[in-house]
């Protein structure tokens, strides 16, 4: 007898602590509210405003009301972020994402700035490899070849410092 | 005064056309009576354009409801301080105004340089009339603001008619600061036609020294100035008004204000080296060129509806004139370009890549690929519907993604760029200009990181912002401190006399700073909080440390809306803070309807409430509160940039360092007595 009170004692333990959650944490409604709002970052709104679908401001606005309700009616089904958005896409086309998606044509989207930088990096530094190789001539190359700098050369040399550090 | 104001554009367009034609006899010619008759063609035509918008003025003022463009944007209730902003709020008037701006432009640099640079200026004068005939055509022929309002008759043809009043302003444009942002805007974008004018001139004249490039440097910083003010302004009019809760949104408008900005960046900074060590010339016509091609190609993106924004003008056939311009204007800066190359040869060599130069080169290199990516993802909408058949959206997620690295490399390059030394910077100069800074930088970041600042961009950015920072501090502090060993005036009177000695450098460094404020203030994005609800009269919400209670919601009657407001008192820690009156604006004339944000501001933070109007199911007051901290940074940094530039464009107050051929026993121990000593000697400075 006091083994099964035991057991009993147990099993509601167990279940007492397995509800615990439920009466800590936010009604469960209120939960793929936040999700919906979360996911909802992803897209775009579909009123015309073009602005991202979490952060439509329309007073009033029926289209992201009703494309966050269906948000929330699909993860209350259960259904994956994936299957969300294919639903989206279905519904509304590619117009819908709020950024590309990384696949297909969209990856030249996201690329294409790791390539410019890539291509002006290495354009920049031919550009300094062919600037430090460059002859100096001018003012360095007329005083080489004189014993006595000439008051022209030096006076376009003073003009030059002066330039050069100056603001 | 409708068929005034048509009479003086079309004057005007025949005088730009004289200015244009006659420019080039002249420039062949060199007759000095051709020059000096163009010249006057150029500043009639500017005369006839500020009639023009003067009588547009006077139309929407005199309520003249006879005019299309007036009944499209006007109203018998609108404010007179609207009916200014009227003016560029549509299409037609808004090229006008373009034309109106570029005319005072063109006005002021034809006045200052009449008796100055005479071998230039005629082609300058081509260069800007060629511009103006082209807003001109469009104000003339395809785009005119004085069009009659007529409507299909009874036999088909138009009837002339005049309504009673007109559809009144768009409800979003009704707020203080559309009535300076456009404007400063627009002066930006117009403002970089005079360094493309001098650019292009000098290089189709082959004009001898670098005169050129000075006065192309003044006329950038001046629009660039202008365009960072009018970016800086619309970014707040979208936070005070749109009530979305943010200031940029990247959206294909914003982006294409930001493209000429950035190139302008670019050039700024590349032009030192034109001026200092006569290098990348090639480079500095082609960003001047590339940024004057940005400003058309970003009005072509606003005003064609080729990509979708909720600031664009109605779609219009317009688009396909400024693509004709741009395939212009590309043709004739390739064809001058590769006629007279030899002219752009670069005089110098680099000594080290551990220097002045190489930091340059990096900074124009980050701000070109920020500019291309921003294009490349504005357009990439289109591209993607030409190559697959599917548009595919580019939202802010893409941008903040691809540009946030970029920005905090340029935040780098910042602190580090100007305490470099030209030619070449030595170990030893390194450790003393960068060791304190960084120790800061890291110091800061040791600290904000057991704060909860633990976001990985938010970390880096603090750790940049206090760095950069630091390196600025420092080079006043040195610099002030020999003044004031001199001279015995207090350390601040000694800043701004460094300051004022050297103002383009110190100008440079407060827009720097300007620049870490804004920085500041985006990475606290990464803590906005905000909560949607609907409350009931008398019931109160928690957001941080303040309490919102709804005490009521009542109806305003103004002349031109109806209001309905939310009366919310504040409170923090149960003692009141202010009371905060969001609105939800009702235009009859339009039937249109605007948010008015309430945002209780503080250095720390934005409390910043919308009212979101009633929920269809309940009819409940809802209300979106937000809690952006550091937000006003931006905006003190925006100041801070601003009075910069005004620095920098000010003329040094005395020369900081004499260098001439004289002989130099009897000369030396006089300057020794009369100079001091300038920190810009120093290596690692300028």
């Amino acid at each position: 007898m006091i083994k099964v009170r035991k057991l009993l004692f147990l099993v509601v333990l167990v279940c007492a602590a397995g509800s615990l959650p439920l009466l800590v944490s936010p009604l469960p409604a209120q939960q793929p509210s936040d999700r919906a709002h979360q996911i909802g970052g992803k897209f775009m709104c579909m009123c015309g405003c073009n602005q991202v679908l979490s952060q439509c401001n329309h007073v009033g606005c029926t289209v992201s009301t009703a494309m966050l309700k269906e948000v929330d009616q699909s993860l209350a089904r259960g259904d994956s972020e994936d299957t969300i958005t294919q639903m989206f896409v279905q519904e509304f086309g590619t117009k819908v994402y709020a950024e590309p998606p990384h696949s297909g044509f969209s990856l030249v989207a996201w690329s294409m700035p790791a390539v410019y930088l890539a291509v002006g990096l290495v354009l920049v530094l031919l550009v300094i490899n062919r600037w430090r190789k460059r002859p100096v001539h001018a003012v360095s190359g007329a005083a080489a070849n004189s014993s006595g700098i000439s008051a022209e050369t030096l006076e376009r040399a003073r003009v030059r410092a002066a330039r050069e550090t100056q603001d | 005064m409708d068929v005034f104001g048509s009479f003086a554009l079309l004057l005007a367009f025949v005088c730009a056309v004289y200015a244009f034609v006659g420019g080039i006899a002249a420039i062949r010619t060199r007759h000095p009576l051709l020059v000096k008759s163009t010249r006057q063609a150029g500043l009639a035509a500017c005369g006839l354009i500020f009639l023009a918008t003067l009588s547009l003025e006077y139309l929407f003022f005199s309520d003249n409801f006879s005019v299309a463009y007036v009944v499209a944007h006007s109203n018998r209730s609108l404010s007179p301080f609207y009916k200014v902003a009227a003016l560029w709020s549509g299409q037609e008037g808004s090229l006008l105004f373009w034309s109106f701006l570029l005319a005072v432009y063109v006005f002021s640099a034809l006045i200052a340089y009449r008796n100055k640079n005479g071998e230039l200026m005629p082609y300058v004068g081509v260069v800007l009339a060629g511009v103006q005939i082209f807003f001109l055509t469009l104000n003339n022929f395809v785009a005119s603001p004085f069009k009659a309002l007529a409507v299909p008759g009874v036999n088909g043809a138009m009837d002339l008619v005049a309504r009673g009043d007109g559809n009144g302003l768009n409800p979003l444009l009704q707020y203080p600061e559309m009535v300076i942002h456009p404007p400063n805007l627009y002066s930006g974008y117009t403002g970089f036609t005079i360094p493309f004018a001098f650019a292009l001139g000098a290089l189709l004249a082959r004009y001898p020294g670098e005169k050129w490039i000075h006065l192309t440097r003044k006329w950038t910083m001046i629009a660039w100035g202008f365009q960072t003010a009018g970016i800086l302004l619309g970014a707040h009019w979208a936070y005070a008004v749109l009530g979305w809760g943010g200031y940029w949104a990247w959206d294909p408008v914003e982006n294409a204000s930001l493209l000429p900005w950035l190139t302008g960046t670019a050039f700024l900074h590349s032009v030192m080296m034109q001026e200092k060590r006569g290098m990348m010339k090639v480079w500095n016509v082609w960003l001047v060129f590339s940024t004057f091609l940005l400003c058309i190609l970003g009005t072509f993106l606003t005003r064609s509806g080729v990509v979708s924004s909720v600031h664009a003008f109605a779609s219009s056939n317009i688009g396909s004139w400024f693509v004709g311009f741009i395939g212009v204007i590309l043709l004739v800066c390739l064809a001058a370009y590769f006629k007279n190359r030899d002219y752009l040869k670069s005089e110098n060599q680099l000594d080290s890549i551990v220097s002045r130069e190489s930091s340059f080169l990096f900074n124009n290199l980050i701000l070109l690929v920020s500019c291309v990516a921003v294009l490349s993802g504005t357009l990439f909408p289109v591209f993607s519907e030409w190559f697959t058949g599917d548009r595919i959206s580019v939202g802010t997620p893409f941008f903040n993604k691809v540009n946030i690295p970029i920005g905090l490399l340029l935040l780098f390059l910042t602190g580090v760029g100007p305490l470099l030394a030209w030619r070449k910077t030595s170990l030893d100069s390194l450790k003393r200009n960068f060791g304190w800074p960084l120790l800061m930088g890291l110091i800061a970041g040791a600290i904000a990181f057991p704060l909860g600042i633990r976001g990985f961009y938010a970390l880096i950015c603090l750790v940049l912002c206090v760095f950069v920072a630091a390196t600025i501090t420092m080079e006043f502090y040195r610099g002030a401190k020999v003044i004031r060993s001199r001279s015995g005036a207090s350390f601040l009177a000694s800043a701004v006399d460094l300051t004022m000695r050297n103002t383009r450098r110190y100008g440079g460094y407060i827009v720097h700073m300007g620049m870490v404020l804004i920085f500041i203030g985006i990475a606290g994005t990464a803590f906005n909080r905000d909560v949607q609800k609907e409350m009931q009269i008398g019931s109160t919400m928690q957001i941080g440390p303040y309490s919102l209670l709804l005490q009521n919601v009542d109806n305003k009657q103004e002349k031109n809306y109806t209001a309905e407001r939310m009366v919310i008192e504040v409170t923090r820690d149960n003692k009141p803070v202010m009371m905060l009156y969001p609105e939800r604006r009702i235009f009859p004339a339009n039937q249109a309807s605007g948010t008015m944000v309430a945002i209780y501001s503080t250095l720390k933070q934005d409390l910043y409430v919308v009212y979101a109007g009633q929920s269809p199911d309940t009819q409940v007051p809802v209300i979106h509160v937000y809690l952006n901290p550091l937000v006003k940074c931006i905006w003190f940094g925006g100041v801070i940039v601003v009075l910069g530039t005004l620095v920098a464009l000010l003329p040094n107050r005395r020369s900081v360092l004499v260098l001439s051929a004289v002989p130099e026993p009897t000369r030396v121990k006089s300057l020794a007595g009369t100079l001091t000593p300038s920190p810009t000697l120093r290596e690692g400075h300028d």
